[in-house]
């Protein structure tokens, strides 16, 4: 248990990593797009087309749902794998989640409220971090006793 | 009992405070292989009479409607034109999935119409019997045709598992209804529409008033965005000759899933907004027009008199060049989009034909949007009312009822706003009252924030669909319906029919 806590922590971060890679990837494909003298209206965006950024953003639509998902999983996980702050740790990663959504979807209508949401991913990153460390310095701490 | 024991314990009630309600909400979110709309959701009645036959022994009687309708009761299927009368116009189109060629030579994958896409235009005169036999040479979802902006009688209407099966490969399926509505239309197919309508299985339909309108040139400019590229009449502009001084009407149709903007080099005016004249249109002049999806708006300009041509502008990609052979017109500047023409207060007002204070129902369409499950597939989904598909609200009418409903939006995108069957009237937008030609509307434009105020007379008996016209919302569950008390349901979405509307 305490492994599969640290490769869901780990797999948290990771996921982080592509949100911002794809998302970088999506918008860079609409200015793309629309310097090669297009209009980007609200049925190409709509449609997801590839040469206007579609593939990065459902990416980050796809790793929105696989994040959310993993963090159900690591917070049920942290119940069982008996790590100290274990719980605490995934807790925290979920409840960054949640918000990452919230803020998401107020930003849809409140554009600036994307800042936080780009600001809470590095939240959701370092809270994932160090849940990951917790795992690793609990599956290491009963070696580490049984060599002394 | 030992403190490990009590933290094994506590982890699974735990894991079972979070599963549990993730399993209830998915559960709840599924919908059978096979059901009628009837069935959908929670049946909503505005405030008005609960009585009607179709509705006694409750919501699932529905399920026996059979293929006709059982005393006191009306059958979707029985609600045709009769077939008595014989056509005035016979169309045959025959639909084909393969390659869609653009006229810059560029082919995509999509639906073709008779060959091509957009399909024929389809013209009538006001009053005239339609008969439309439509043919599925290979489409292996299947097919239909729905009839958009045209109250035709509800079984002609088109959409698959509600007022008709699915037209599969081989089969064919004929439409009739008397075109009781002069303006500008569209056809497009209701099956799997979030696919097929993209992929360009559509085209226009011009209903013409028996009177000859004082626009002598008068074309269609139907906008469609084809795998990124958009296109107008499949091209990127097109020239309309027009003599100086001439009257020209340009029908503007937006088939896409997001609304478009239209503006002109020149003043104009809205002539028709969803097939309806406009009462006294003044003329505009570096202003822009929205045209929601699924809209369609009537532009009048007039060729230049001194045999300059005149760009209407059909978003920043596509135009139509009015003039003499030959004119060429540079583009003109995009108007700011907070000047657009506002139908709340454009044109002269002129009388409803009914009260929309006597109303006898009232409803409530709030769009929302929020993380859960439709279909059993987790997501970020539209609500309406707070309910997410299929629990969604069945709104019950009686047949010459006066309905208003108020649409809102807090879902942080806009939606275009279908209703099948009936045309609607606004009253007021964001509490600020209609004060210009009466704005009757098949498809409206709801941004988010916005609320609109609409009525309407339930004068066509059926089953109809109420949904965002951007499709690929409606196949994410922003779709209602409307049903009259009377009416049953012999058809079902999915099956061995293949139904499948959005």
């Amino acid at each position: 248990m305490k492994s599969a806590y640290r490769v869901l922590a780990g797999l948290t971060c990771l996921l982080v990593l592509v949100q911002a890679a794809a998302i970088a990837f999506g918008t860079f494909g609409i200015i793309s797009f629309v310097e090669d003298g297009n209009d980007y209206t609200k049925a190409i965006g709509e449609e997801r087309a590839a040469e206007a950024g579609g593939i990065g953003q459902n990416i980050h639509s796809f790793g929105a749902m696989a994040i959310a998902l993993v963090a159900i999983v690591l917070l049920i996980v942290s119940f069982f794998a008996k790590i100290d702050g274990g719980v605490k740790w995934a807790g925290i990663v979920f409840a960054a989640v949640l918000l990452q959504w919230v803020l998401a979807i107020i930003a849809f209508s409140a554009p600036v409220v994307g800042l936080l949401h780009g600001l809470n991913a590095f939240v959701i990153f370092g809270t994932a971090m160090t849940a990951m460390q917790r795992a690793k310095s609990a599956t290491s701490a009963p070696v580490a006793a049984a060599t002394v | 009992m030992s403190r490990d024991r009590i933290r094994f314990l506590l982890a699974c009630v735990g894991t079972l405070v979070i599963v549990l309600p993730l399993a209830y909400l998915w559960q709840e979110s599924r919908v059978p292989s096979t059901y009628s709309v009837m069935d959908m959701g929670y049946l909503d009645y505005g405030g008005g009479s609960r009585t009607g036959p179709a509705l006694h022994g409750g919501h699932a009687m529905t399920g026996m409607g059979g293929d006709h309708a059982m005393p006191g009761t009306r059958s979707v299927a029985d609600l045709t034109v009769g077939t008595d009368r014989p056509a005035d116009k016979v169309v045959d189109l025959t639909a084909r999935k393969g390659t869609v060629r653009l006229a810059s030579g560029r082919t995509v994958d999509g639906y073709t119409l008779n060959g091509s896409s957009p399909g024929p235009l389809i013209e009538v005169t006001q009053g005239q019997l339609l008969e439309v036999r439509l043919r599925n040479a290979n489409v292996p979802d299947g097919i239909t045709l729905h009839w958009h902006g045209l109250d035709v009688p509800n079984a002609e209407d088109g959409v698959a598992g509600v007022t008709q099966d699915a037209v599969l490969t081989g089969q064919e399926h004929t439409y009739r209804f008397v075109a009781e509505q002069a303006g500008t239309y569209w056809y497009h197919s209701h099956q799997v529409s979030h696919e097929q309508v993209i992929g360009g299985l559509l085209g226009p339909l011009v209903v013409r008033p028996a009177k000859p309108l004082p626009q002598p040139v008068d074309v269609v400019a139907l906008e469609h965005t084809y795998d990124a590229v958009a296109t107008v009449n499949g091209r990127s502009s097109f020239a309309v000759e027009a003599r100086p001084g001439q009257q020209v009407r340009v029908r503007v149709v937006n088939t896409d899933n997001g609304p478009t903007r239209a503006w002109a080099s020149t003043a104009y005016r809205v002539l028709a907004v969803d097939g309806h004249e406009v009462n006294q249109p003044t003329e505009v002049s570096g202003k822009g027009v929205v045209v929601t999806a699924g809209g369609r708006i009537d532009l009048g300009v007039v060729a230049a008199r001194d045999g300059s041509g005149v760009r209407i502008q059909i978003g920043s990609s596509t135009a139509v060049v009015v003039g003499p052979h030959g004119a060429d017109v540079a583009e003109p500047p995009t108007p700011p989009s907070k000047d657009d023409v506002d139908l709340l207060s454009y044109g002269s007002p002129a009388p409803l034909g009914f009260d929309p204070a006597k109303a006898d129902r009232s409803f409530r369409y709030a769009i929302g949007r929020r993380p859960g499950f439709v279909k059993g597939r987790p997501g970020l989904f539209w609500t309406i009312n707070g309910h997410l598909f299929p629990n969604v609200p069945m709104y019950v009418v009686h047949e010459g009822d006066v309905v208003r409903v108020r649409i809102s939006n807090s879902s942080g995108d806009v939606h275009p706003m279908h209703l099948h069957g009936h045309h609607a009237v606004v009253l007021a937008r964001n509490g600020v009252k209609a004060t210009g030609s009466p704005w009757w509307f098949d498809s409206l434009n709801v941004k988010d924030g916005e609320t609109y105020d609409v009525a309407f007379v339930a004068d066509n008996p059926g089953i109809w669909m109420d949904h965002c016209h951007n499709l690929k919302h409606a196949n994410q569950g922003l779709l209602a319906h409307l049903m009259y008390d009377d009416v049953t349901e012999p058809y079902r979405v999915g099956g061995d029919s293949g139904n499948e509307p959005e």
